[in-house]
């Protein structure tokens, strides 16, 4: 192990770092806006009792679960464009897999907080005359939501890390501009470990936070 | 409606889970003012029975009638039983209390705010008018000066009795009890079973669910015994827990006094 180390080079290049960030940033929040919205609605319909609501939801869930997801943004990219003429941009269809793909994981984090519940709790709130969405909003949900709150946050994680196969399809989030970086420096070594550097230094406060999260809610039920 | 109709009326009430025939053609009437008492072994069925008159658990044939209606069923022209609106069903829920062996406040919020729910959001009063009457509530069942603390933070006798206040704020027309002392550690026992009298004392109609013998014979008008999903044998007290008609009966009481 004789390599000599040069940083320097890529503290020449800390805007393409920046700039690459804010993408990576902006097509978390973005799908993860589809998958919140998209999910809720998943997860609400699989933990109904109408069968015609609960399996079209399962098999969304358990087809997005079961393909790899770089597959899916493939496919929607060139395979989608084909079949039906819709042509979306690369940042578009990352934004839309991404989102397709999270919305199935928070689905499963939705359904699982409520069905965490005691079954206590929605016959209580219907035996004071409670509708069932009123019975959701105010008893179920409040109670749940503190309970999602960390696998929620490992999805997030995972969602921000799944950001970087939008290089496949030339999106310019992190890894996609440090491959090109690459290519005009030479600089293989130092260009991936700034990299991992990068994302570890976003994702470790967030799962540092999540666990505190836990430790919390757990302390105080 | 009539003062001396009755509040509950339960008809030939059938109920499966799967293959198992839990309720096998129950009929009672609770008049108004009256406690009726169901005794039983565990598996007979009574939960089931009082989860079906207020439609926590669907029913399978027969009828449940609370007052002049009919209890999550609505009878459509040519005499065939659809389920009902749920508006319906959750406004004739509004006017019975229940109560559960395992409490099931809501945990999220205080004492006063699991007695003010039903009133604020069912009954959509003001939230003050809703306070003055939790507080009037939560002063008769000995919690006054519990009304900000969390469920978890008091013990289980007292959160039964304000399980039973959060029940009395919707001021309703009957009580359901579901076995309201069984989850509880002995010594606190009697602080719940003395609220439930002093309700049967103002003339609350109620069916209650218990396994406590004693109070079941001070405070019941008439008693019912229910084994394998039917009831086996109705009486008053004395006659029930005095001179059992039923092998059953006498043998259920022998097991259960001491």
């Amino acid at each position: 192990m004789n390599y000599t180390w040069h940083f320097e080079a890529i503290w020449d290049y800390r805007e393409v770092f920046f700039r690459a960030a804010l993408v990576t940033a902006q097509i978390t929040a973005g799908s993860l806006l589809i998958g919140l919205v998209l999910g809720l609605s998943l997860g609400m319909m699989r933990s109904s009792r109408i069968a015609l609501l609960r399996w079209p939801a399962t098999l969304y869930i358990e087809f997005f679960r079961s393909t790899p997801t770089l597959v899916q943004l493939v496919w929607i990219y060139y395979a989608l464009p084909i079949l039906s003429g819709v042509q979306m941009g690369n940042v578009t269809s990352l934004l839309v897999g991404l989102g397709l793909h999270c919305a199935a994981y928070l689905a499963e984090i939705f359904r699982a907080g409520i069905a965490s519940i005691d079954r206590g709790q929605m016959d209580a709130a219907k035996a004071i005359g409670m509708r069932y969405l009123s019975a959701m909003r105010r008893i179920i949900l409040p109670q749940a939501i503190r309970r999602m709150i960390p696998p929620f946050i490992n999805e997030l994680a995972t969602l921000m890390k799944l950001t970087t196969l939008g290089s496949v399809l030339a999106v310019p989030e992190l890894l996609h501009e440090s491959e090109n970086l690459i290519n005009n420096i030479y600089r293989p070594l130092e260009v991936y470990t700034a990299v991992a550097l990068a994302f570890a230094v976003i994702i470790f406060p967030i799962i540092y936070l999540s666990q505190h999260i836990e430790r919390t809610v757990k302390a105080r039920s | 409606m009539s003062e001396n109709e009755p509040v509950i009326r339960v008809r030939g009430l059938q109920k499966f889970f799967g293959p198992l025939h839990v309720l096998r053609g129950i009929d009672l009437t609770v008049e108004r003012g009256e406690v009726l008492v169901i005794i039983g072994p565990s598996g007979s069925g009574k939960s089931t029975l009082l989860r079906c008159i207020n439609f926590l658990e669907e029913y399978d044939s027969g009828e449940v009638w609370f007052e002049n209606a009919l209890v999550g069923y609505r009878k459509k022209g040519n005499g065939r039983l659809v389920r009902d609106r749920e508006a319906n069903i959750a406004r004739v829920r509004a006017q019975m209390g229940m109560v559960f062996q395992s409490f099931n406040l809501f945990p999220h919020k205080t004492v006063l705010e699991n007695v003010t729910e039903g009133p604020i959001i069912v009954q959509q009063r003001k939230p003050e008018e809703a306070r003055a009457i939790a507080q009037e509530i939560l002063v008769k069942v000995g919690l006054a000066d519990k009304s900000d603390v969390y469920p978890s933070r008091i013990s289980g006798g007292q959160q039964q009795r304000a399980a039973i206040a959060r029940a009395l704020a919707m001021r309703p027309k009957a009580m359901l009890f579901d076995e309201p002392t069984s989850a509880l550690d002995p010594e606190l026992v009697g602080e719940v079973l003395d609220v439930i009298k002093r309700l049967a004392a103002e003339g609350m109609t109620m069916l209650v669910v218990t396994h406590e013998m004693s109070f079941a014979r001070e405070v019941a008008n008439r008693v019912f015994m229910m084994d394998e999903g039917a009831v086996v044998e109705e009486g008053s007290p004395s006659q029930i827990f005095g001179a059992p008609r039923q092998a059953r009966t006498a043998e259920f009481l022998r097991r259960v006094i001491h």
